[in-house]
Order: C-alpha cells, then sequence, then structure tokens
C-alpha cells in the first residue's frame, strides 16, 4: 500500500532529523565546547578538565533526560488521547501531572523523612500519578462528551495547585525553596548516576505500551467496537493508565511538570503521518517527543544568557497556540 | 443459535422471547415500535448484555460460558452508523476486522491481507480502500463497517438499523446486500430496521415485537405491510 511505504519513509526522515537536533542540542550551551573536547571526556576523562566534568555532569544527562522526557510524554499523550478517544487528552491536561505534585509538595514539605530520598520523591509521584489517572478514569465512565472531561481534568489541576498553596504557606523555608526550584520545571536537576534507574523504568513504561499496541488500535474505535473485537477493555484501560502514570510520574519527578508535549506531538504525528495505526503512531510519538523537546531545551540554552527560560515556559509557549489550533480547526469542522 | 425462554432488559423486562433458532444462510428482520428493546435484544444475543433469564445456545455450548474473544470470532455487530475517524483510512478500519485472529502487534499475515481485500470486493467497495473514513459519505461508511464485520469471519451478523442514515438506493443497496453476503456466504444475518416495507421484502424471517405485550412474534412466511402495522404499532 502507497501510505504505509510513506509512512516508512517519513518515520525514516524522523530518525535523518533526530541526530540533527541532537548534535545541534550538545553545540547549543553556553559555554561552547569543542567536538574533539566531547569525545575525549568519554574517551580519556580527565576529572581535573571542567570541560570534561561538563559534558560528563551537565551536557549529557541533560540531553538524556530531555529525550526521555519527550518521549514519554508524547507516547503518555497519545495513550490518553487512545483511551478517552479524545485528540485534546493528554496527561497534563488532564491533571495526571499534578496529581504527581501533589504528592510530590506533600512528601518534600510535610517533613517525613522516608519521602525525602530519590526512591520516596519518584515513588510519591508515581503514587500521586495513578490515583489520579485512576480518578480521571472513574469520572471518564460518567462524562462521555470529550470536552468537560478536559474542563474536570483542568479542576483537578486547579484543586491540586490550591492544596500544594496550602501546603506550602504551612512549610518550612528550606523545603519550600526545593519544591519551588522542582515546580519551575527543569532538565538540568538530573545527575548522572541517577540515569540507570529512570532509564530503567522509562523502559519498562515504553515496552509495555508498545506491548498494548494491538488493543490500543481497537480502542481508537471507542470502547464498545473494542469489545466486539475482543479487546479485554478492563484489563487495558488499567494497563494504559499504569504506564502513563509510570511514565509521567517518572519524569514529573525528575523534571517537574512539563505542560503540552504530550498534546501536542501525538496530534503533530497524526497530522503528519495520516493514520491511526499504533504501529506507526508510537515509535513516531516515541522520536517525534523526543526532538521536539530537545528543539525547546535548545532554545532554552540559547535563550539563557539573557532570560533564564524554564523548559516548562518554552513547550507552553509552544504548546498552547498549537492545541488552540487543534481546537478551533476541530470545532471548525 | 437456539433461544428459549428467554427474558431480556436491564431491571425489569423488556421482551420475552419463547424459542426462536437462528440458522445460517437466513436474515431476519428484527420490527416493533421505538424503545422496545430492540437494540438490547440484539445486545443480549451476542452477550454484551447479560439477560435476566432464559437460555441461548450455540452449538450446544451456553452463550455464558463463552470468552470474550470467542465471542468476537462469532458473532459481528454493525451499529447504524459509523462516524469515521479523523485520519483514518478505510482499509484500516477494515482491518480491523481481523483483531480477533492477529498475533501480539495486530500484524496482518498474508492471508488477513487476502481476507480484507476480499472484504472490500464482496462489498464491492474496492474504490474507497485508500481513502479516509471521514470523508466518505454515510452510504459508504455503512458498506464499509460491513465490510469490516466480513473481515471479522463471524457465523453471525447483527445490525443495528443499518438504514437508518442512508437515502432511498443506499438502503436498498445495503439490504440487497445484506441478503446476498447470507445466501452466498451462509451467513445469518439478523438487522433491526424501521423501514418496515423494506424489511418485509429483503428478510427470511421477521421478529416481530408486539404492540399490546412484551412478546414476540415469528413469522417466516410473507407479511404485508397491514398486518404488520397491525401487530406492532399502535393507531
Amino acid at each position: 500500500m502507497i501510505s504505509q511505504k510513506r509512512n516508512r519513509f517519513l518515520l525514516l526522515l524522523l530518525l535523518v532529523i533526530m541526530p540533527i537536533a541532537f548534535i545541534s542540542h550538545f553545540a547549543a550551551g553556553e559555554i561552547s565546547i569543542s567536538w574533539s573536547t566531547f569525545g575525549d571526556a568519554w574517551i580519556s576523562f580527565d576529572s581535573s578538565n571542567p570541560e570534561h566534568i561538563i559534558v560528563r555532569e551537565f551536557r549529557f544527562p541533560r540531553f538524556i533526560m530531555a529525550c526521555l522526557a519527550g518521549s514519554a510524554l508524547s507516547v503518555c499523550g497519545l495513550m490518553m488521547q487512545t483511551l478517552f478517544n479524545n485528540p485534546l487528552a493528554g496527561p497534563y491536561i488532564l491533571g495526571i501531572n499534578s496529581g504527581s505534585s501533589l504528592f510530590v509538595a506533600i512528601s518534600l514539605m510535610t517533613g517525613l523523612s522516608i519521602f525525602q530520598s530519590d526512591f520516596g520523591l519518584v515513588s510519591s509521584a508515581l503514587i500521586g500519578a495513578f490515583i489520579f489517572g485512576l480518578i480521571i478514569l472513574s469520572i471518564s465512565f460518567k462524562v462521555k462528551q470529550g470536552v468537560s472531561l478536559l474542563l474536570i481534568g483542568l479542576m483537578l489541576g486547579s484543586f491540586s495547585s490550591a492544596l500544594v498553596s496550602v501546603i506550602q504557606y504551612l512549610s518550612e523555608a528550606n523545603s519550600l525553596k526545593m519544591f519551588t526550584m522542582w515546580i519551575m520545571g527543569s532538565l538540568q536537576l538530573v545527575e548522572s548516576d541517577q540515569l540507570p534507574f529512570i532509564s530503567v523504568l522509562f523502559l519498562f513504561g515504553m515496552l509495555g505500551s508498545f506491548l498494548i499496541i494491538k488493543p490500543l488500535n481497537a480502542f481508537v474505535l471507542g470502547e464498545t467496537e473494542a469489545v466486539l473485537l475482543g479487546i479485554s477493555i478492563r484489563k487495558i484501560r488499567l494497563l494504559i493508565i499504569v504506564f502513563t502514570a509510570l511514565l509521567t510520574g517518572l519524569i514529573t519527578a525528575y523534571c517537574g511538570p512539563i505542560a503540552f508535549i504530550g498534546l501536542a506531538v501525538p496530534n503533530l504525528v497524526k497530522i503528519i503521518f495520516k493514520t491511526q495505526d499504533h504501529r506507526i503512531l508510537l515509535p513516531a510519538s516515541l522520536i517525534g517527543g523526543a526532538i521536539f523537546i530537545v528543539l525547546c531545551d535548545i532554545i532554552v540554552q540559547l535563550t539563557a544568557q539573557w532570560i533564564p527560560l524554564p523548559i516548562n515556559a518554552v513547550t507552553s509557549l509552544i504548546g498552547a497556540p498549537m492545541v488552540i489550533y487543534f481546537i478551533v480547526k476541530r470545532l471548525a469542522q | 443459535m437456539k433461544i428459549k425462554n428467554l427474558y431480556i432488559g436491564y431491571t425489569k423486562t423488556l421482551l420475552e422471547i419463547e424459542e426462536l433458532n437462528l440458522e445460517a444462510g437466513k436474515v431476519y428482520a428484527l420490527i416493533g415500535a421505538n424503545g422496545r428493546g430492540k437494540t438490547t435484544f440484539m445486545k443480549s444475543l451476542i452477550g454484551q448484555i447479560p439477560s435476566l433469564s432464559g437460555q441461548i445456545t450455540l452449538d450446544g455450548k451456553d452463550l455464558t460460558t463463552l470468552l470474550s474473544l470467542d465471542k468476537s470470532k462469532l458473532f459481528g455487530f454493525v451499529n447504524s452508523r459509523f462516524a469515521g475517524v479523523s485520519y483514518m483510512r478505510a482499509k484500516e478500519y477494515v482491518a480491523l476486522g481481523r483483531s480477533p485472529y492477529t498475533k501480539a502487534f495486530g500484524r496482518l499475515s498474508a492471508k488477513d491481507e487476502a481476507i480484507v481485500d476480499q472484504s472490500f470486493e464482496t462489498m464491492e467497495i474496492e474504490h474507497l480502500a485508500n481513502k479516509f473514513t471521514e470523508d466518505l459519505s454515510d452510504g459508504e461508511r455503512q458498506m464499509l463497517a460491513i465490510a469490516k464485520v466480513l473481515a471479522q469471519e463471524t457465523e453471525y451478523i447483527f445490525l443495528d438499523e443499518p438504514t437508518a442514515f442512508l437515502d432511498y438506493s443506499n438502503k436498498k443497496k445495503v439490504l440487497q446486500m445484506l441478503t446476498k453476503i447470507a445466501k452466498d456466504e451462509n451467513k445469518c444475518i439478523f438487522y433491526s430496521s424501521h423501514d418496515l416495507e423494506m424489511a418485509l421484502e429483503y428478510s427470511d424471517v421477521k421478529v416481530c415485537v408486539l404492540k399490546e405485550n412484551n412478546q414476540v412474534s415469528i413469522i417466516s412466511g410473507k407479511l404485508d405491510l397491514n398486518s404488520l402495522l397491525n401487530i406492532c404499532f399502535q393507531d
């Protein structure tokens, strides 16, 4: 079929664009580092050379974290859009992120020592994402119209940020500062020794998402049709929420809330590939998400000398107008 | 499919069916006034809604013992309207009918591909294969929805008011096609309809929901419009 060949070509094209974006990302840092130094930092590492430290401890973790975050959030957005049969769904707009924020706020600022560790941060973000995912899922049984569900997601977001404000008011200066740093959203908070742990969780969530490609394809027709095609929707619904919570929670724990990527990238991918086949959409969102956030982070790096923009601001600046465009286009139909 | 003393409904009984056997190669038309449980009846027959009491058996097996994957290989169901899905091509849509048979990633085997192509051919809509479902007319989409259910290769095909959103010639085309499929492919076709004259013409058995009580009358022979109006509809 022509469309299949076309899609394979486009997927390949994305794979070609990817390294270009990645190389530009390495080059966009505030301190310019020569390409040979990049190589040396890995081949013959010299711990007294500050440039080597920058490469290994700053540029590289930031780059990897950007890719993981972009991919994870885009794939989550895609799965949410399919699950709720709503092209405007996404982990941020449905309040999955805010679940993480709320639980991270509780754990950082209540001073419970078990939560102060890395593990505590991640697990509270995951639990928050999962609980809010379940809340949205259970509401979705009652509210069938797409836009109402989005409004409820936004309300969940406002509700939890109000709770967070209360917690902030009551908390100590020190933990408040930690939380404020976190909520700004940054790809730079991650240290290189945390990357293996993050990558393993990421791979787990991503692998799970790829394993449910077939039911996702059936879900595109709506749940009633999916049942008729022999899909056990209860199980799949829960799996989608679990994988989404895992990936969103993980990224939110380490980067803070990042908006709109999950919404914008899958929509862009659908516009480009013109298919609903998740065998194409899922890998394309994975690659596209990495490219998208890396490009956003290049903007962050290039403007850093004038204004320190958080990554969340850039993704919102680009993502929000795109979402408005999608809505207008949809309503115009 | 054998149906015995079946009571269907959600909490209170909507319909009672004493006995009805659905046979391959025959077309059944379900006729009755609005709100009398026609859709509920069909969804009960394919095991999507539990019946209140009674028994539905297939080759001696009770319907309630079947897994949802088994059911998806036995029953196809076509809604009265398929509105189309953005960015989904006709072929992609019909190929989803193979879901009960494909492996982990939903990859189509050569055999699956052939069945999908055959479904397009049977419905005489090969020219639509590469079009987007959103760009098609209601008539074309209805043919497509039937093609999908053909690709599902089920013994039974249930259709909920398949002609409701179609113009005269498309209504006729769809019903002629269904009759042809029942004969050529030896399938059991069961549809509900408010297009009474056509339903009378294009069906072997009429399942009529009576106007007075919750009973149905099953009529295999000829039935004229006036007597149908008399037994099914209030004046």
